[in-house]
């Protein structure tokens, strides 16, 4: 019995842990359809994160929520600014995103400017709310009846709002990707942006649009992280998960669906750890079952270069290449 | 505008098409009738492509009109053209292999809805599909299907946007025998239904078979229109290709004892996987250019790439000077003495390095230009100089980015990098050297490669120009869907007979 | 003026004299200033403050030594990086790379603490070996992949970093813990002779020799040999490198030997000239500094070595402003990444030219 009751913590912690790789994820999916490649997922996490730590203590979850989507609006449409219509490298735009993001999220948790943008946003905020490391955490809002299934009950039904939101998002966009006009547009873009374009669709504003989901999805993935998951702040918290995003992107092929068993599974990974760590197993394990997310990715990025495989589930075909009208 | 008569879907007047150093239509014009397959006959070059691309909106006219059923248009991008219910099919199919064959035919369109209910989609393909007779389903993935049935979806990606006016581009060269014979069933069916349909080809047989009226282009001029029933392949060849004969320049030298290069029951694939070379055997001799004719696409490109190593051959044989060197890597086969004469010379130039270093980039392994692992400048760059005043080559310096050279230029480096640096060449392949060139620039080639053959090399001059292989071939082949048509000495060589011949028609027959 | 419409037309560049190339690098690098400024004070920051301490580090002779110690391992990787690029292979490995520089560098020097392995004389040199054979070898494995089956580099190198990290974490934490260490995960300090102060009095100067010895030597290797011409043309275009008979396998190996072996040595210089032991998150991303280094420095060896001094300068500065200013290193970081970001805007106007008419 008390074996289930490990086994279940463990499943509903994955859920926990994973939400954050999903919600990235289904953006970064967004864009490497379209045919653009976001190397900055990990700035723009750690930028959202640091934005729900400053308004959460200033106003309040929904207010957060708000401003974390406006900021990764600002900063997907930069990259595609960048990228789509300068045409530059979309590697080294990454990158630079990356660095700016993971500076960005530094000078926010300082706390000194912490205190002064709290102010700036609530005068009248509580002294207690300016100095602490932390912020409050999402409620649980367990579901009525379905909470009590034993296993998927712990899993899905008592977790708080941005995992019920990550769920139905997957469904969502995975509807839109597979079963509307837009999506297959989307697809298209990606794959062959030149027929695309001969067939009446605008590459470039798809691209945008598409780049300016990836950052509002960056960013509330790295607000759940903070608000919905671990609310003290730590520097660097995001600690790679961008990146492991982007891995997860291509163990998933490309598809929503996929994509939360593939984060499920690298949130079992961390729950996993954690949970080890904490029954004093030799600390050394953990270690190398953290590798195995970096491993795998590698491994399945080499099944997928055999032409065979190449074939059925590709990577977007115009993927990381700028589109001109020549 | 006015109406011309209710029966004209399409009227081009006096389109002039000026590319940098050639004058691809030269005030051509061409009608389309509702109703009726038009052939769109010429050589490569003749600029038959180009005028149909021009009415798909792929490029603008110089001068010019156009109009459509009637109005006046100016089409400035395939999206004009679909939406005046013009559809092209390329040679090469503009399609996405990984997405079904619905997905490909209904993207961009407005009639579909936000949401796809590909329920109803497919049915209405289906009901499409099958009024042609075709088997395709529409949630087929793309990578599945055969270069037939890819051209069918094709197809359908204009008919399902009511398209009536279809312009196929050489269907057949992808084709099988059926899927051709299934094809010009389509076609006919289109007619019938009241569409235009333009087929850009170079086969005659296929010409006199399914079209009702045929227009010879030749030189980017509108040379003839006829009805095919009024017609036959001899007048079509001789209007194709033109009565120009070329002068005579005899051979200087004498033939090697033994073949320097050959080639037995050579069998290569193509970049599709399709069998490109068909088993083909030649021998070439030191001190003669044999020439090779045929339409680009049968073959010809994959042959060269095999003869140089840079593509695998399946089976068969090649050996230099008796030597197997068959599957062996390029350097293998620049050590045995072969130079190449690439088509598109960019694609071998490394654009951002150096006029200086894109002449040594096969030769940089010579002890004269490095010894041990370092490079000697010095030398590089005495050499480069004296190369670039023997070939002309016109470059601010020797270190100007090889890129910002225009065409024939580059084109001047290629053939210096590959004649002037290899002391010992055996070999020379040249494939279509002289292409797109301005005049000086091609007669000064053309006279590299023959002061070549009189060193003792053996030259394989691939050209589409038969002007300059009735000039320069001591033997001429031709090729046709990956095979060897037929042969003709120097003696025997007749423009007639070889456009011919181009077009598959077997020597006995041609000459008959 | 309200009614007239502005055309802005954007054209490619036929033609790029340095002098133009030059002014676009300094007035973005400028602007990068101005824009650094803005973001501070929009955060409260005291802009003018801020940027003179960044100035000042490189004044001083002391904090200028610091700036070059710390700048070298950057360097050493960037250096890395100019090979690596210039055939077309993005290594985002390097921060990896210098992981297993340290890794080996540090293990050379147990082997000589606790088996007596190698005599006294001879370990720095076995380090440095070690730490370039190490690195070397780690991004030869995404090399393989890349010019074998095609596998595009950027994700495997990137992966191969965490690889990395984690593996020099277990090994900090358990085996190569040192026994006195009272339980912090650090290894034994490193032996004097095994310290590059220990030559030449400070590590700085130990470091900057280095760099400048690497340089020349890539410098060499790229313009004057025929494997550094192999690369140079597989970078440029894969299809005449194969036409040129370059064995595409070979040339990609060696480039990545070469540019992850130079990382591994910046590693060394990290655990044997900045810290003197092996600890774990040694590298504050040093590895990706480097990228934008190298960029900065248009890939050219000569001023990679000015470029890593100036942003170990950043680093050092960032040090400063935290103790005077009470500010985050994250602040130095932003203004990187702004310096990054506009020499990539460089990059576009340097291939168009725009002209806006009325």
């Amino acid at each position: 019995m008390a074996a289930v009751g490990w086994l279940e913590s463990i499943l509903a912690g994955a859920v926990q842990a994973g939400t954050v790789f999903l919600i990235a994820s289904l953006g970064e999916i967004y864009a490497e359809r379209s045919g653009v490649l976001n190397l900055g997922m990990e700035g723009m996490m750690i930028v959202g994160a640091a934005v729900s730590f400053i308004v959460t203590n200033a106003l309040g979850h929904g207010y957060a929520i708000l401003a974390v989507l406006l900021m990764g609006l600002a900063l997907g449409l930069g990259h595609a600014f960048l990228t789509v219509t300068l045409k530059l490298n979309q590697i080294v735009v990454g990158l630079a995103l990356t660095i700016l993001g993971l500076g960005l999220g530094g000078l926010l948790g300082n706390a000194e400017i912490r205190r002064r943008l709290i102010l700036a946003l609530n005068p009248a905020v509580e002294e207690r709310n300016l100095i602490v490391q932390e912020a409050a955490k999402l409620p649980d809002i367990p579901i009525p009846v379905l909470k009590d299934i034993p296993v998927l009950g712990g899993m899905f039904f008592q977790q708080n709002a941005l995992i019920y939101l990550s769920l139905v998002l997957t469904f969502v966009m995975w509807f839109i990707l597979f079963r509307t006009r837009f999506g297959l547009a989307l697809r298209s873009v990606g794959e062959n942006p030149a027929m695309a374009d001969a067939m009446g669709i605008n590459v470039f504003i798809t691209r945008y649009i598409a780049m300016a989901i990836c950052g509002m999805l960056g960013a509330l993935a790295g607000s759940y992280l903070f608000i919905g998951y671990q609310p003290f702040w730590v520097e660097g918290m995001t600690n790679g998960r961008g990146f492991i995003a982007l891995a997860l992107v291509i163990l998933a092929t490309w598809n929503p669906l996929r994509a939360v068993l593939a984060a499920y599974l690298f949130g079992g990974v961390e729950t996993l750890q954690f949970r080890l760590q904490l029954l004093g197993v030799a600390a050394q394990i953990p270690q190398f079952l953290l590798m195995l997310p970096y491993i795998v990715t590698i491994v399945t990025l080499t099944l997928l270069s055999l032409e065979s495989v190449r074939k059925r589930i590709g990577v977007p075909a115009a993927l990381g290449i700028p589109y001109s009208r020549e | 505008m006015w109406v011309e008569s209710p029966q004209t879907l399409v009227e081009m007047r006096g389109i002039v098409k000026r590319f940098p150093g050639v004058l691809a239509n030269d005030s051509a014009s061409f009608t389309l009738l509702r109703g009726e397959v038009h052939a769109l006959l010429g050589e490569n070059g003749a600029g038959k492509t180009t005028l149909m691309n021009i009415l798909y909106g792929l490029y603008r006219p110089d001068a010019g009109q156009i109009y459509v059923k009637g109005r006046l248009v100016q089409i400035r991008s395939p999206r004009d053209a679909i939406s005046l219910g013009i559809g092209m099919v390329h040679q090469q199919f503009r399609l996405i292999p990984t997405h079904t064959v619905a997905e490909n035919i209904i993207v961009g369109s407005r009639e579909i809805g936000f949401t796809l209910r590909y329920d109803a989609i497919n049915e209405e393909l289906s009901k499409l599909i099958k009024f042609y007779g075709w088997s395709i389903r529409p949630d087929s993935r793309v990578w599945q299907l055969s270069a037939g049935e890819k051209q069918q979806v094709e197809l359908l990606k204009a008919l399902y946007r009511k398209a009536d006016i279809l312009i196929l581009d050489e269907p057949t060269s992808v084709l099988t025998p059926q899927e051709t014979t299934v094809l010009f069933q389509t076609l006919r069916r289109m007619a019938s239904q009241g569409l235009g349909v333009v087929l850009i080809s170079h086969k005659l047989d296929e010409v006199m078979g399914v079209s009702d009226r045929v227009t010879v282009m030749r030189r980017g001029r509108t040379v003839a229109t006829k009805p095919t029933k009024e017609t036959n392949p001899e007048e079509l060849a001789y209007l194709m290709i033109g009565r120009q004969i070329g002068v005579v320049e005899p051979r200087k030298t004498t033939l090697s004892p033994h073949p320097i290069l050959e080639t037995h029951g050579l069998k290569v694939l193509d970049d599709k996987g399709l069998l490109a070379v068909k088993g083909l055997s030649i021998k070439l001799h030191g001190g003669e250019i044999l020439g090779v004719a045929g339409v680009s696409g049968n073959g010809q490109q994959e042959l060269m790439e095999a003869l140089v190593g840079l593509r695998r051959v399946e089976e068969g044989k090649i050996l230099i000077g008796g030597i197997d060197v068959t599957n062996k890597p390029p350097s293998a086969f620049i050590d045995a003495g072969v130079a190449y004469i690439p088509p598109e010379t960019l694609k071998y130039t490394a654009s951002g390095m150096t006029v200086a270093e894109n002449l040594i980039l096969k030769s940089y392994r010579r002890s004269k230009f490095s010894h041990r692992f370092l490079i000697n400048w010095r030398n590089v760059y005495e050499e480069a100089e004296r190369l670039v005043k023997t070939f002309n080559i016109v470059a601010p310096s020797l270190k100007t980015r090889a890129g910002n050279l225009s065409g024939g230029n580059i084109q001047r480096l290629v053939l210096a990098r590959e004649l002037a640096l290899q002391d010992d060449i055996k070999i020379v392949i040249a494939a279509y050297p002289t292409k797109g060139l301005d005049v000086a620039s091609t007669e000064f080639i053309q006279r590299k490669l023959a002061e070549t053959r009189d060193r003792g090399a053996g030259v394989l001059l691939v050209s589409e120009d038969l002007e300059e292989l009735a000039m320069l071939s001591d033997r001429l082949i031709v090729m046709y869907k990956g095979g060897i048509v037929g042969e003709l000495s120097r003696a025997e060589f007749d423009l007639e007979t070889v456009g011919l011949m181009m077009t598959g028609v077997k020597r006995a027959e041609a000459t008959a | 003026m309200l009614g007239t419409a502005v055309k802005i037309r954007v054209e490619r560049r036929l033609e790029l004299p340095r002098r133009t190339s030059a002014a676009i690098s300094g007035l973005l690098i400028l602007l990068s200033f101005v824009v650094a400024s803005a973001v501070f004070e929009l955060l409260g920051v005291n802009s003018v403050r801020t940027l003179s301490t960044i100035v000042s580090v490189f004044l001083s002779p002391t904090s200028l030594l610091q700036a070059v110690i710390r700048g070298m391992p950057i360097g050493l990787a960037a250096l890395g990086l100019s090979l690596a690029f210039r055939m077309n292979f993005w290594n985002i490995g390097a921060e990896g790379q210098l992981y297993m520089g340290m890794f080996a560098a540090t293990g050379v020097v147990l082997l000589h603490a606790y088996y007596g392995a190698i005599p006294e004389q001879l370990l720095f040199t076995t380090m440095i070996l070690a730490s370039f054979v190490s690195g070397g070898l780690y991004c030869t494995l995404p090399g393989y992949l890349k010019a074998k089956l095609g596998v595009n580099e950027i994700l495997p190198t990137l992966m191969l970093n965490y690889v990395a990290i984690l593996f020099v974490d277990f090994l900090v934490y358990g085996p190569w813990r040192d026994p006195k260490g009272f339980s912090f995960p650090l290894s034994i300090t490193f032996p004097d002779y095994a310290r590059m102060d220990g030559f030449l009095g400070n590590a700085s100067y130990l470091g900057l020799t280095m760099a400048l010895v690497v340089a020349a030597i890539v410098y060499v290797l790229m313009n004057w040999t025929t494997i550094g011409f192999e690369m140079r043309v597989v970078g440029q275009n894969v299809d005449a490198a194969k036409y040129g008979g370059i064995n595409l396998l070979r040339t990609t190996l060696i480039g990545s030997f070469l540019a992850g072996g130079l990382a591994g040595v910046g590693g060394l210089i990290i655990v044997s000239g900045l810290i003197g032991r092996l600890r774990p998150r040694a590298s504050p991303g040093y590895g990706y500094t480097a990228i934008i280094v190298a960029f900065l420095a248009g890939l050219n060896p000569w001023l990679i070595v000015p470029a890593s001094i100036f942003f170990g300068g950043l680093l050092v500065a960032g040090e400063a402003i935290q103790a005077a200013l009470n500010l985050p290193v994250a602040a130095v970081q932003v203004f990187q990444a702004i310096i990054f970001i506009m020499i990539i805007v460089a990059e576009f106007f340097k291939r168009y030219r725009v002209t806006i008419r009325r």
